[in-house]
């Protein structure tokens, strides 16, 4: 089994990263990144001491369907999805969306939702 | 897209080419879709000497002067998305082959234009045309040409732009002074666009189509099967390899979008991009690419002198591009953007000073001349080089499609907003006050340079990407790293 977690390039994303590499390691599971940013994760980021799989986005792919694909493709595997959240103005989500509201409303698995102090 | 960052590059597999038949090949397929550059620079620039006679033909009002100039920039802001999204789809080469006919019945649509409306509509067809041929022509030169040459063959295109805002310049004051006051002298002028535009279409009609977009549709037989039309053999083989990883490398530049700008340093890089498209054309520089007759004549030239001496404004474009693609290679590029908006910004307001100090007459046009002059020096030899390379250079791989195409919108839409309101600015506030309001936003411009862009020259795009990444991020481990 293993957790999912997706990985943006903020605070939040830094957050649901560390929950995700917690929640693995109580279950002794495996972790499945989707990678939201632009650039790969640092080397540091990765956890070490659990089995990590870290998915790129593919061109023409918005983020919240590369997520939604990654768990798709491990259907039977992934027990729980792990995705940080703040809140956004209506006008922000006016514009870019809330990425939050896609995969809580999308995703058939559990999500566990990171805020950030 | 990305071909100045490839320039500098090794050539592949460590085999050069070796002189042969393909040599003149490669030099025919740059001449040929250069015609495509040369439609471009002619088609924007001959409303420049055709406008004073149009405007009396037609009973053109400063609005609909306006309009039927600007009109070729909002259908180029729609041709370069649309050009962008087809030559992608279904070739380089296609892709040209249908911007040469849409560039030939434009050109026919504003010579038999018989009323205002329907030039404006031509007008907008021949912006497609150029709009397509911006985006198309300099990446179908970059994906034929060998690495270490593609940063020369691209600025080639460039040149090829000015060259054509000088032959339309110098078509209009030799047309003119042929016919003299005939009423349909205009016409003679736009006719003259579709010559290049046939020999565009029958040139591409054999010339191959890119390697690498073949390659990116998966056909790597017909991919080198071109490439050994335009290298030695040897190289063709060597260059395969390449040619598949920056076929990847384009697709992986269509990642990003909109969504991402969620991402607070990437919106800030984004807003930095659109910045600089912005201040390229906010100078003013089109206000003289396309109303320098109208300028001169203003300033106390009569028609004929004004389109003749109006040719020294496409001479010095031309001069000055070759300094700037110099400059590029020897000069930071930030100093260099602010040197060229402190001198255009100062040509213009001596223009300003001067349209009000001097009694219009040849003493004060002669004057203009030159300070119009002194402003492209600025403008073409180092704002606008400066401009294309830095689009080229900020955004990260991944967002590189997004970024780059939205700041080439934001280009095209400010030089339509230029090109409109100009002559009913000058109408409504008199010539010095127009230069004025540009003198204001060329300060604005130069503060924004001055404290948002950042040093692109002499860095790989990875370690830019780090710094930029560092300063616009707010995640807390990437800053004080």
């Amino acid at each position: 089994m293993t957790v999912a977690v997706a990985v943006t390039d903020s605070a939040e994303g830094i957050a649901a990263l560390a929950s995700a590499h917690a929640e693995a390691r109580l279950r002794g599971s495996g972790l499945l990144i989707a990678n939201l940013r632009l650039n790969p994760l640092d080397d540091a980021e990765i956890p070490r001491d659990v089995d990590v799989k870290v998915v790129e986005r593919e061109p023409g792919v918005e983020v919240g369907d590369h997520v939604l694909r990654l768990l798709d493709d491990h259907r039977d595997e992934v027990e729980l999805l792990v995705i940080g959240m703040k809140r956004r103005s209506p006008v922000g989500k006016l514009i870019l969306g809330s990425l939050t509201q896609e995969l809580l409303l999308s995703a058939d698995v559990p999500v566990l939702a990171v805020k950030v102090a | 897209m990305t071909q100045t960052s490839e320039a500098s590059r090794p050539p592949s597999g460590g085999v050069a080419d070796a002189p042969g038949p393909h040599r003149r090949r490669l030099k025919m397929v740059t001449v040929v879709a250069t015609f495509g550059g040369l439609l471009f620079g002619y088609d924007t620039g001959v409303i420049n000497g055709a406008l004073p006679y149009m405007a009396e033909d037609l009973g053109l009002t400063p609005f609909t002067e306006g309009l039927v100039t600007s009109s070729l920039l909002l259908g180029a802001a729609l041709g370069a998305i649309v050009g962008g999204r087809l030559s992608d789809r279904r070739g380089r080469r296609r892709n040209i082959l249908m911007l040469a006919v849409l560039f030939f019945v434009g050109a026919l649509g504003c010579t038999f234009a018989p009323d205002t409306g329907i030039m404006v509509v031509a007008r907008f067809v021949l912006g497609i045309a150029v709009g397509g041929a911006s985006v198309t022509v300099p990446t179908y030169l970059a994906e034929v040409s060998p690495a270490e040459r593609r940063g020369r063959i691209v600025t080639q295109n460039e040149l090829m732009i000015v060259s054509g805002q000088l032959l339309a310049f110098t078509f209009n004051a030799g047309i003119a002074a042929a016919f003299g006051d005939a009423a349909d002298v205009w016409r003679w002028m736009l006719v003259v666009a579709t010559l290049p535009a046939v020999a565009l279409w029958l040139g591409m009609l054999v010339m191959p189509e890119s390697p690498r977009w073949l390659a990116s549709m998966d056909r790597f037989s017909d991919a080198l099967a071109v490439l050994k039309q335009v290298r030695s053999a040897q190289r063709a083989e060597a260059e395969m390899a390449e040619v598949k990883r920056l076929a990847l490398e384009d697709k992986q530049s269509q990642t990003g979008g909109w969504r991402d700008l969620a991402t607070p340093w990437i919106r800030r890089l984004v807003l930095i991009g659109i910045g600089i498209a912005i201040i390229q054309q906010i100078t003013g520089v089109n206000s003289i690419m396309y109303y320098g007759t109208q300028i001169l004549t203003n300033a106390g030239f009569d028609t004929n002198s004004a389109l003749t001496a109006n040719i020294a404004n496409g001479v010095i474009s031309v001069l000055a591009t070759f300094v700037g693609i110099y400059l590029l290679g020897k000069v930071d590029r930030k100093p260099m953007l602010l040197v060229g908006q402190l001198g255009t910004t100062t040509a213009l307001l001596l223009i300003g000073v001067f349209s009000i100090v001097l009694p219009a007459g040849e003493p004060r046009a002669y004057v203009v001349l030159s300070l119009t002059v002194t402003f492209l020096a600025f403008q073409q030899g180092s704002i606008s080089p400066v401009t294309w390379l830095m689009l080229s250079e900020i955004f990260p791989l991944k967002l590189r499609g997004f970024g780059f195409g939205l700041a080439g919108l934001t280009l095209w839409l400010t030089n339509f907003a230029v090109g409109m309101t100009f002559p009913i600015m000058v109408d409504a506030l008199s010539i010095s006050t127009t230069f004025f309001v540009f003198v204001g936003l060329g300060v604005l411009a130069i503060s924004f340079v001055a404290k948002f862009v950042p040093e692109t020259r002499g860095r790989s795009l990875e370690v830019l990407e780090q710094e930029l990444h560092a300063r616009f991020s707010d995640r807390p481990e990437r800053t004080v790293a």
